[in-house]
């Protein structure tokens, strides 16, 4: 580990939601999936703390878990969208409407749906189908039309791709393939893998998206920040990795630390900060871009963090955690600017997904 | 491709609609080339659209499509259509007041609607079909046709006109049937659209001089069945082959039973079962002659209640399912799966039911435990994990051989298995276990330290699922949702099937695509071989207000006689009305089943199956665990069960493991005669 790491806060035990006063005047609302609870959870941040508005259930069998896993809000805000893992067995996207959390329709797609991003230039949603539990062969990305929740196209990619997202302008989707430890660019217009990357040993043919490799195991992609660089999480080999999307190779690894395992990423619009879920570590860590510097680390209040959504003026991030057994998952509220966790909210059993939805007065 | 993708489209007008007064909004038209289509099934075509400014300029901006009916036309982003299914449809574009909203339930600033005609493929053929081999003046025959569409569809829509070429030897009614007035030959010809088809019929002259009904018994309890069978005889004393006879039935039900709705059943083989005690008359009907039979059903009279003799409470988690077994200590115990919770199984002593103990508990990293087995020899035990923290769930094998000393975990396995494990079973050392609901994979546990795959079995239909397997005497149950149960040789059913190379023998799927469990058993009382095939469904929307019961579930055991690998044949059910099924168990000619909500459900099998087995007084007893401090107060879920050794032990969902007995029913007036 680094010896510049000074500002780890480190074992901050226990819920430590904000006092009234340091508490935003603003409300951040986010959605949650408990992936072993089939429920969504629709929170809210602000100005009387952190709070549950609403347990939406989803699913269709009350006797078997389902597993919500990834989820996405349409970029107007106005529908958001689920991939529910088990199917019979395919997995499958599902239509809410924010207003009133009414089901409005689904699709079903491939093995495992995880991650869902949406191009806000043409409404298509792209769902990488995880297939976590089949053979380790190279599987696709699902575009769906939401209108209509049809699947137009399957896009091959490599072996388990998993966490995604999208550019501003909804032209190039990037994402990662745990097993075959490469990266990919997808051309959201040409439904086509324009680019590919080994984070291994920076090869660039495509038929590394075959190939095993679980050396990296790369588990989630960033959007990219103004400067055109994407962050991917090493989840096996402990390493962020800054890629350079005009040079396409890696420009810089930020090392996580032994047993971090880092998992989701998120970047801030401004480029500035990253924030990390640390699975396999249970922390979240804040690194300074540009300094390459994680700023603070800080020990979650439950095992297995998880998932990580920034608020849209930058202020917070909001992490998922997932638990362990019969505990219930949990949702924590970062202060960008303090670094310090500032709420606490249990949900779900085995919170994963998340997204912010809107910030209000 | 898919530049194309992108919903902006520009070019030919055809279609024309003003935008209304939109202060914020130029007046714009949106128009659509073509106006309306005209395709053929599995034919494509573009839709353009434009918008044009009041000065007939073109404005770029995105136009969203669809369908109204997407399984029947689709239609992308880019305006390309496919047409699926025939009718008259309409596809939809729409010009969203905010271009940003690409919504189908955008708000819209101007719309067109495209009319969209798939015509049915032309019929190519009619045919008459399923046919006697031989026709008899003064009968009536129902005629069966079957048309073909040129794309080798059967069309059972396309109206059949059928003819006659002589009125005075045979004629039709509206309905179809055809009755035979007199011998000689007749043309009956089939007009289906444009094509059609004919038979020629040597109608023979009636040879029957003898008609006369037999029953198999005269004195039956509601719920057996009767065989009639209708001998039609020369002059020669010789039966007449294929000389159609109908059936019907009426009754005069049991002195104090009013309004008793339908009494009896009778099929078109002659298989008759009373529904209600009384006397009941059947009729066989051939062209002129009529024989009639009556017979005494009597109440069946198997009613028995239920006595409680113990609870192994589990009140703070849902408990999943259940194996009763004698372990080589000599001592009796039950194992109980959780469900949704920390990844508990509970071990309990439940040699004296009156006095279930629990002996043990074994933790794994798990949120659900949904299924529990033990081996043959009563040693080992496999429970499947659901939910692990690290997403690997597979099998857990314990060691269970003296559980009141303590159980012991002897071995993991998750390998491909990290989908989930919902259900197991265990057979001759191998577990089958299925995988991501997706197949079953079949591993040796000879050296239940050391368990490896050696097979696996997976469907090949499309979105194929699996959701349970059972086996006997080396031939694998599966249930398959849409692909029913299949049955498939592990080494017992002669067709070379092993563990390590599966072969499939037959299947039977229903409609509803429900199949949840199924229960392979022979009829100790007939020797016929049955697959009992349970539903599991839930329909009715879910309650989610705290301390609401567990959501209503519907659905049925399906009686599948199957004595031939490819003559699966559904004869009766067994259904409660307001309830839905779950997981069951069949021991000497008693089936038992865990009905969720509807408790459990003892049922009598014996004899020859036909009909509405719970309208016939089957059902020998019914009970509901209420238990005020279970999960759900006072909220039954009956999950499993299993009778062991004269007692019937139950895992209900929210209260845990119950022990109960069947004993003498008190006599009770239930407002009439009753079965």
């Amino acid at each position: 580990m680094k010896s510049t790491i000074l500002a780890i806060v480190l074992g901050l035990a226990g819920a430590t939601n904000a006092r009234a006063a340091d508490r935003p005047q603003r409300n951040y609302f986010v959605y949650v999936c408990a992936e072993s609870d089939d429920t969504v959870h629709k929170l809210r941040y602000g100005p009387s703390g952190l709070a549950e508005v609403k347990s939406i259930s989803v699913g269709a069998f009350p006797a078997e878990t389902e597993g919500p896993h990834g989820i996405t809000v349409s970029p107007n805000g106005r529908y958001w969208f689920l991939s529910i893992a088990h199917g019979r067995p395919f997995g499958s996207i599902h239509k809410f409407d924010t207003t009133d959390d009414e089901w409005l329709g689904d699709v079903t797609v491939g093995m495992f749906p995880a991650t869902l991003s949406i191009s806000p230039s043409t409404g298509l949603l792209f769902a990488v189908n995880f297939d976590l539990h089949g053979d380790m062969k190279p599987s696709s990305i699902s575009v769906v039309e939401t209108s209509t929740m049809t699947e137009v196209e399957r896009i091959d990619v490599g072996i388990m791709p998993h966490g995604s997202r999208m550019n501003a302008k909804g032209t190039r989707l990037y994402s990662v393939n745990m097993m075959s430890d490469s990266l990919v660019e997808i051309d959201t217009f040409k439904f086509e893998v324009s680019r590919t990357l080994s984070l291994f040993d920076s090869a660039e043919d495509e038929d590394l998206l075959g190939r095993m490799s679980m050396k990296v195991k790369p588990t989630w992609a960033t959007a990219p920040t103004p400067e055109n660089r994407i962050y991917v999480a090493g989840n096996g080999d402990n390493v962020i990795y800054e890629i350079d999307l005009v040079a396409w190779k890696v420009a810089r690894k930020l090392d996580a630390g032994d047993g971090m395992g880092p998992y989701n990423l998120e970047v801030t619009s401004d480029g500035k900060l990253l924030i990390a879920t640390y699975k396999s570590g249970a922390y979240v860590a804040i690194w300074d871009l540009t300094l390459g510097e994680e700023l603070a680390r800080i020990k979650t209040t439950r095992r297995i963090p998880h998932g990580v959504a920034v608020s849209d003026d930058d202020k917070y991030a909001f992490v998922t955690l997932e638990g362990v057994g019969g505990e219930p998952g949990t949702v924590e509220v970062y202060d960008l600017a303090s670094q310090e966790r500032v709420a606490v909210a249990d949900v779900g059993k085995q919170a994963g997904g998340i997204i912010f939805w809107k910030g209000a007065q | 491709m898919k530049q194309t993708a992108i919903v902006l489209i520009l070019l030919f007008v055809s279609v024309s609609v003003w935008a209304q007064e939109e202060p914020a909004e130029p007046r714009l038209t949106l128009e659509v080339e073509p106006s309306e289509l005209n395709l053929k099934v599995g034919e494509k075509a573009t839709l353009v659209a434009t918008v044009l400014d009041r000065d007939g300029n073109i404005v770029e901006r995105p136009v969203v499509f669809f369908s109204r009916r997407r399984r029947s036309v689709s239609i992308n982003p880019a305006g390309n259509v496919e047409a699926y299914r025939p009718g008259e449809h309409v596809l939809i574009a729409m010009l969203p007041k905010d271009p940003e909203d690409l919504h189908r339930r955008a708000d819209a600033l101007l719309t067109v609607e495209i009319p969209v005609t798939i015509p049915n493929p032309p019929a190519a053929s009619v045919e008459f079909v399923e046919l006697p081999s031989a026709f008899y003046a003064g009968t009536v025959a129902p005629i069966e046709t079957r048309v073909t569409d040129t794309a080798g569809a059967n069309r059972p829509d396309v109206e059949v006109r059928l003819e006659t070429s002589d009125e005075s030897i045979a004629s039709l009614d509206e309905l179809g049937s055809l009755s035979f007035k007199k011998a000689g030959m007749v043309r009956i010809t089939a007009h289906a659209e444009s094509v059609r088809g004919h038979i020629d019929i040597d109608v023979a002259a009636d040879p029957v001089t003898s008609f006369e009904l037999i029953a198999s018994g005269d004195d039956v309890r509601t719920g057996d069945v009767v065989f009639f069978e209708a001998k039609a005889l020369d002059v020669n004393g010789k039966a007449v082959p294929d000389y159609p006879v109908q059936f019907a039935t009426y009754a005069r039900p049991e002195a104090g039973i009013i309004a008793a709705g339908a009494t009896a059943q009778i099929d078109e083989d002659g298989a008759f079962v009373a529904e209600r005690p009384g006397l009941h008359t059947i009729v066989a009907v051939a062209g002129n002659h009529v024989a009639r039979k009556t017979i005494k059903a009597r109440a069946r009279n198997v009613r028995k209640e239920i006595e409680v003799l113990g609870q192994g409470p589990v009140r703070d988690r849902h408990t999943s399912d259940l194996w009763v077994w004698e372990a080589p200590d000599g001592r009796d115990y039950a194992m109980t799966g959780t469900w949704g919770a920390d990844g508990h199984a509970y071990f309990w002593d439940v040699t004296e039911p009156n006095s279930i103990q629990l002996v043990d508990t074994v933790r794994v990293d798990a949120r659900t435990v949904n299924d529990v087995k033990i081996t043959e020899d009563g040693a080992t035990a496999i429970i499947s994990r659901e939910g692990a923290s690290n997403r690997k769930n597979g099998l857990v094998i314990l060691d269970v051989s003296n559980p009141t000393d303590g159980v012991r975990v002897i071995a993991r396995y998750d390998d491909q298995l990290n989908g989930g494990v919902h259900n197991i079973f265990i057979h001759e050392g191998h577990v089958y276990a299925l995988s991501n609901g997706r197949r079953y994979d079949i591993i040796s546990i000879e050296d239940p330290t050391n368990p490896y795959r050696v097979g696996r079995f997976e469907l090949d239909t499309p979105g194929h699922g699996v959701h349970d397997v059972w086996v006997v005497d080396g031939i694998a149950y599966s249930s398959n949702w849409y692909d029913g149960v299949v049955a498939v040789d592990v080494g017992g059913g002669g067709q070379g099937g092993a563990p390590n190379n599966p072969v499939k023998l037959g299947s039977y799927a229903y409609p509803s695509g429900w199949n949840h469990a199924a229960f392979p058993y022979k009829s100790q009382s007939t020797g016929k071989f049955y697959a009992f095939a349970g539903d599991e469904a839930f329909p009715y929307p879910k309650d989610d207000r705290p301390g609401a019961p567990p959501q209503r579930a519907a659905g049925w055991i399906h009686v599948i006689e199957w004595d031939e690998w490819d003559e699966p044949k559904e004869v009766a059910r067994y259904q409660v009305p307001e309830a839905g099924s779950h997981n069951l168990w069949v021991e000497d000619d008693v089936l038992y089943i865990g009905y969720y909500g509807g408790g459990l459900r003892v049922v009598d099998i014996s004899g020859e199956l036909r009909g509405d087995l719970y309208k016939q007084g089957r059902e020998i007893a019914f009970w509901h665990p209420y238990d005020p401090k279970s999960v759900t107060p006072n909220a039954p879920n009956v999950w499993g069960v299993q009778p062991y050794k004269g007692t019937i032990f139950l895992a209900d969902f929210t209260s845990g493991l119950w022990a109960v007995k069947l004993v003498e029913p008190k006599k009770r007036f239930m407002g009439e005669p009753t079965n």
